[in-house]
Parts: C-alpha cells; sequence; structure tokens
C-alpha cells in the first residue's frame, strides 16, 4: 500500500493543529510556531520525486510530490505560517490557532498533492479552515461575510470537482499536469474552479468581502494561503494559456481601481492582492521559463510583503478599534516602529529598487516585454502606479499621517513587532541579494533585475506617482461609502429571493391559516342558532331561546308524530 | 513637503534623465525622451480621475446599501 515512507510534507501542520488542543494553554502560542519550522525541515529534507503513494478505490493517490516548484511554494508557505504565528503569539484563542495550522497545512498539501484527488480534499479544506478566521472576530458583519465566503468557496470546490471527474472520465489520468488548451469543458471547469480561488474577476468579490472583516491576525493568513495556491495550481495546469494574460491585466488593473474607492485599509490591501495576483496570472498566461519564473518569484515576494502589510494594517485595527480611513489620520508617532516596517512593505509592493518586489514584478513585466506583448507590459507597469498610489502613499498617508483626528492608540505588542521586522527583514534581504531566490526558482531562465534601464524606468514612474499623489492628494481622502462589486450579483437580490422566498410563503400560509380560522368563526357562529336559518320569525336577533322556537319547534315535532301515526295505521290497513 | 524634498526629487529626475539618454530604447515608447515621467505622472492623475468618476457614476454607495430591505 505505502510506495515508500517519508512523511508528506503537511504532516506537521495537521499533526500540530490536532496536537494543540491538548497542550497546555501557556505553550500553545509556543508550539504553534513549531510546527511550520518543523514543515521546512521535512520540506529540505525531502528527495524529489513522488515520496508517498496510497492505493485508493482503484486508484493511486500521491498525497507527497516533491520538486523545485512545490518546495519553494512550500517553502514559503511554511515562513509565512511560522510569521503569522509569530504575530498572533499574544492571542490566546485555540480555535483561531488550530483553524490557522488546518488552514497552512492544506496549501502545503494542495502544493505536494501529485494527483487531483489528493488536491480537492486539501482545496476543501483550506475553505473550511479558512472561514473560521472570519467568523472568529464575532461581529454580525463577519457572520454574514463568512457565510457568503464559505457559500462561494463550496461553489468553486463544486465547479473544480466537476472539472476533475468529467476529465477523468473522458480518459484524462488522476496525476495532475499540464492541461493543453483544448477547450474541453472539462478543462475549463477546472480553470474557473482554480481561477475563483485565485480571484480573477469576476469570481474575485469574495475576496474583497471577506478579508477586511477577519480577525486581525487572520487576514494575515487569508492573505497568502488562498490565492498563492491558486498560482500554484495555474503554474502547474495552465501555463500559456493566452486568456490568462487578458485576465491577469484585468485583474491587475481592476484591483487598483477598487482600491482608490475603498475606505477601509484592509480593503485597500485586499484589492492589491487581486493586482499582484494579476501580474502573476499574466506571468502564467504568457507561459515562457522568464514568465513562470517571474509568477513563482512574485508570488514568494508578495506573500511577505503583503502580510507585513495586512500586519501593519492589522496593529493600527488592533490598537485604535477602527480600520475607516475617513476615521484615521495623525498618529504616526506613536507608532512610529509599525509605520517604518509597514512603509518597507509599501516600498517593497510598490517594486522600489532594493525591495523584493523589484526584483520579481519586473520579471514579468520584463517576460511580456521580451515575448513582444507590449499593451500587455504597459498595462502592468501603469497598475504599478496604481500600487505606489495606494499601498506606498494613500494608505500611510490618511492612516497615520494627515490630519490629526486625536486618536490615541494603545501599545502595540511587542510580538507583532516582531513579527513584522521579520517579514521586512526577508522583504529587504530577497531585494538586495535576489540571487538567494534566483537560485531556487523551478524554470530554467535568467533574469538581471539591477540594469540600468530598469532602476530608470523605476525611479522615474515612481518620482513623477509621487507627484500626482501630492497635488491631488485632497480627491483621495476616505469617505463613508462602500464599493459594489460583483458581489452586488448575490448580496442586492437578497431582498428580492427573500422577498419570494420568505415573503411570499409566510403570506401565503398566513392567509391559509386567517382563511382557516374566519371558517371555524362563522360555522361557531352559524352553530350557537342554526334554527334562524331555517325558521323565520320575523325577528333579527340571533339568539337562541327555547321560548322564541318552542311554538314552530313543537309544530314540527307534532307533524313528525302524527306522520309517524299516518305511517303506522297505513303499515296496518294495507 | 518642504523645499528641500523638491530639490531631492529634482536632482533624482535629472539624474535618472541622463542615465536615460545613454541607454538604447528597447521598445518604440522608450524613443520618447522621458517617457516614463509622463507616463507615471499621467497615469497616477488618471487612475484618480477615472476611478473616481467611476465610483461616483457607478460604484459607490452608502454604507448601509446592503441593510436595506
Amino acid at each position: 500500500m505505502f510506495g515508500s515512507l517519508c512523511l508528506p510534507p503537511f504532516t506537521a501542520m495537521i499533526a500540530g493543529a490536532l496536537l494543540l488542543p491538548f497542550l497546555p494553554k501557556s505553550v500553545r502560542s509556543a508550539a504553534f510556531i513549531l510546527f511550520p519550522l518543523l514543515s521546512l525541515i521535512i520540506i529540505w529534507t525531502s528527495p524529489f520525486g513522488e515520496l508517498l503513494s496510497v492505493g485508493f478505490a482503484g486508484y493511486t493517490l500521491i498525497l507527497s510530490d516533491v520538486d523545485a516548484l512545490s518546495r519553494i511554494f512550500g517553502t514559503i508557505f511554511s515562513l509565512i505560517a511560522f510569521i503569522g504565528g509569530i504575530y498572533a503569539f499574544n492571542l490566546k484563542e485555540t480555535a483561531q490557532q488550530v483553524a490557522a495550522l488546518l488552514y497552512a497545512g492544506g496549501s502545503l498539501g494542495v502544493v505536494f498533492a501529485g494527483d487531483y484527488f489528493t488536491l480537492f480534499m486539501f482545496w476543501e479544506l483550506m475553505a473550511a479552515a479558512s472561514v473560521y478566521l472570519i467568523w472568529a472576530r464575532r461581529t454580525n458583519e463577519a457572520a454574514k461575510a463568512g457565510m457568503r465566503y464559505i457559500i462561494v468557496h463550496l461553489f468553486g470546490g463544486v465547479l473544480l470537482l466537476s472539472g476533475i471527474l468529467l476529465h477523468l472520465a473522458s480518459g484524462g489520468g488522476l496525476e495532475i499536469g499540464r492541461i493543453a488548451q483544448d477547450g474541453s469543458l472539462s478543462s475549463w471547469l477546472i480553470l474557473l474552479g482554480v481561477g475563483l480561488n485565485a480571484a480573477i474577476p469576476p469570481l474575485h468579490a469574495w475576496l474583497a468581502d471577506a478579508y477586511p472583516r477577519a480577525t486581525v491576525t487572520g487576514a494575515v493568513f487569508l492573505s497568502a494561503f488562498t490565492t498563492k495556491t491558486a498560482v500554484y495550481v495555474l503554474i502547474r495546469i495552465f501555463p500559456g494559456w493566452e486568456i490568462l494574460i487578458f485576465a491577469g491585466v484585468i485583474m491587475a488593473l481592476y484591483g487598483v481601481v477598487y482600491a482608490v474607492l475603498a475606505n477601509d485599509i484592509r480593503e485597500i490591501l485586499a484589492y492589491h492582492i487581486i493586482s499582484q495576483v494579476g501580474y502573476m496570472v499574466a506571468g502564467v498566461g504568457i507561459g515562457t521559463a522568464l514568465a513562470l519564473n517571474g509568477a513563482v518569484a512574485h508570488a514568494f515576494c508578495h506573500i511577505l510583503y503583503k502580510a507585513l502589510l495586512f500586519m501593519g494594517a492589522g496593529v493600527a485595527l488592533h490598537t485604535t478599534g477602527t480600520s475607516k480611513l475617513a476615521d484615521l489620520g495623525g498618529f504616526a508617532r506613536y507608532q512610529k516602529a509599525a509605520v517604518a516596517l509597514y512603509m518597507i512593505g509599501a516600498f517593497s509592493i510598490s517594486g522600489f529598487p532594493l525591495f523584493n518586489g523589484f526584483i520579481s514584478k519586473s520579471m514579468v513585466i520584463s517576460a511580456a516585454g521580451a515575448s513582444h506583448l507590449n499593451a500587455a507590459m504597459l498595462l502592468l507597469l501603469l497598475a504599478s502606479v496604481g500600487t505606489f498610489l495606494h499601498t506606498g502613499l494613500k494608505l500611510p498617508y490618511f492612516t497615520w499621517f494627515g490630519e490629526d483626528k486625536g486618536i490615541r492608540p494603545s501599545k502595540t505588542p511587542r510580538s507583532m513587532l516582531i513579527a513584522m521586522a521579520i517579514a521586512a527583514f526577508f522583504c529587504t534581504l530577497l531585494g538586495v541579494a535576489p540571487s538567494i531566490l534566483y537560485a531556487y526558482l523551478p524554470f530554467d531562465a535568467t533574469f538581471h533585475p539591477y540594469t540600468i534601464p530598469h532602476l530608470v524606468e523605476t525611479v522615474q514612474i515612481l518620482t513623477f506617482t509621487f507627484i500626482g499623489f501630492w497635488v491631488l492628494r485632497g480627491k483621495l481622502a476616505g469617505d463613508y461609502t462602500i464599493a459594489i462589486d460583483t458581489d452586488w450579483f448575490y448580496r442586492r437580490p437578497k431582498t428580492l429571493v427573500w422577498t419570494v422566498f420568505v415573503g411570499w410563503v409566510n403570506d401565503f400560509f398566513d392567509a391559509a391559516e386567517r382563511t382557516a380560522m374566519n371558517t371555524a368563526h362563522a360555522v361557531a357562529a352559524m352553530s350557537k342558532n342554526p334554527a334562524r336559518y331555517v325558521i323565520y320569525d320575523g325577528s333579527d336577533d340571533p339568539a337562541y331561546s327555547p321560548a322564541r322556537y318552542r311554538q314552530p319547534v313543537s309544530a314540527i315535532i307534532l307533524c313528525v308524530l302524527v306522520s309517524f301515526i299516518i305511517f303506522a295505521l297505513a303499515g296496518i290497513f294495507t | 513637503m518642504k523645499r528641500i524634498h523638491w530639490i531631492l526629487l529634482g536632482i533624482i529626475t535629472v539624474v535618472s534623465f541622463v542615465f536615460e539618454m545613454a541607454q538604447e530604447p528597447h521598445h518604440w515608447w522608450e524613443r520618447i525622451p522621458g517617457f516614463y515621467i509622463y507616463f507615471g505622472f499621467i497615469g497616477c492623475v488618471a487612475i484618480i480621475v477615472i476611478s473616481k468618476a467611476l465610483g461616483k457614476r457607478f460604484i459607490q454607495k452608502d454604507e448601509d446599501y446592503y441593510d436595506v430591505r
């Protein structure tokens, strides 16, 4: 049954999730961060190849399949679970810790899965575990958003599973591999299922809906796993699918437009996940070795700086109790360390030289240029203008600087700052020494980010984006509105659905009940004095009284008696 | 923004422009001198103006938009 005995990488996290509730409460936070480290050890000591396969119902499930691509994704997922664990060190809530471990374990399960069934199993585990990180906020909004999140992801799971089953039925193998762009229904269903998790519009609204409502620590985990496992699966199955170039470019700009309009700081960051994942999706669509390496490198760097940004926004929310841009402002001097660390994340996502966004984003953009996709290249550059504008300028300016709204934040827990510092360290390290990351990229392409044309291009764009922001910053202040997105289609008709399926049904039963009661009342009223419907005595008084009907009743009885006598006599004489 | 900051930005722009002039263009648009200067500024303004216009016209609603029956 067992091909070989070697631990699959997900086992550390899953075992951790099962073990954690049985440990003494005081050591749970410390134990939490051990499991990601254990995963890292397993991943880096595993040889390449299929390590564990299990026979199941006539199929062979490959629970652990290690190669350069899965190893680099497994590494960053474990690393970010470690950093997230430190960020949440002060959180004494076992259920959230268990959910986070299951979630991280699920992502490792997907990454190292060698077959579609194993992938699907862990895919669903991720959805189920992650929703708890939203519900744990324990607000009415979070409860509803979490419910929408899980329903949308179950729908995505159904698409994925239908695609997998059709793929098998049409003679495809169970083993995960490249699917040719042949227009078959199964491949489209799988693409839609994966695309939903990658937040490709119009299947993206769950992300910006749910992430801003998650717990402070939960959002850090959420920002890392779901979309990037989907990017990983896209790289595995759909490299070179041209439609993904379009999807990626649209995503990159879509997130930018919505980030202008968002008022919640974590919603701005959420829309910029969509924007940044756009670069990765476009890279997968371009499909050259350089573009795929770019997608992998950008996913790796993105997880680090996006978690750092969410941690920074989380500090603001945690210490002030609000995440609304319109309420925040003017308390940077109380949170100098957090602001400085946030800015490292902001410089990274904006692609400043010496930070990690520069060395990964430019790979995808250069790959577009190298494949003569000029329009895609320019539009991705335009999206990077928007990235700096929002994450690097608007968000920190209106959150920590700008008008002093008299906010006096509580003290930032030290564990949060330590976690941010670790993420910031890696963002800077990879920016300064990109070869550390490049050496482990799975595809065969070389890239040098620090060339004079790249530096000139980046410096000019960033400088003049800043000037544009400074001129128009008055237009960018947050206001108390929400931005409707494609979730409109399942949120707005709620009233209609409610009216038809609850309101009208209730109305029907109400009417039926009323009719029944009215009929019963009428029958009861009639039976009080049925005589008055039979015997008219000239009076309208409905009440029954024996005296009133004595004569007519005695007349009827007399008639009956007389008829009996007549019949009896007739019987005798005939 | 103090005067010194603007001077620094000016120096950075001039230096980048000098380096740009020393480079061979890779794409047609790079033959326009200082292309990425206009691109950054106009792109930034366009993103703000277009997004705000879309927001006002279609996208932005009151915060209780989904709660009203």
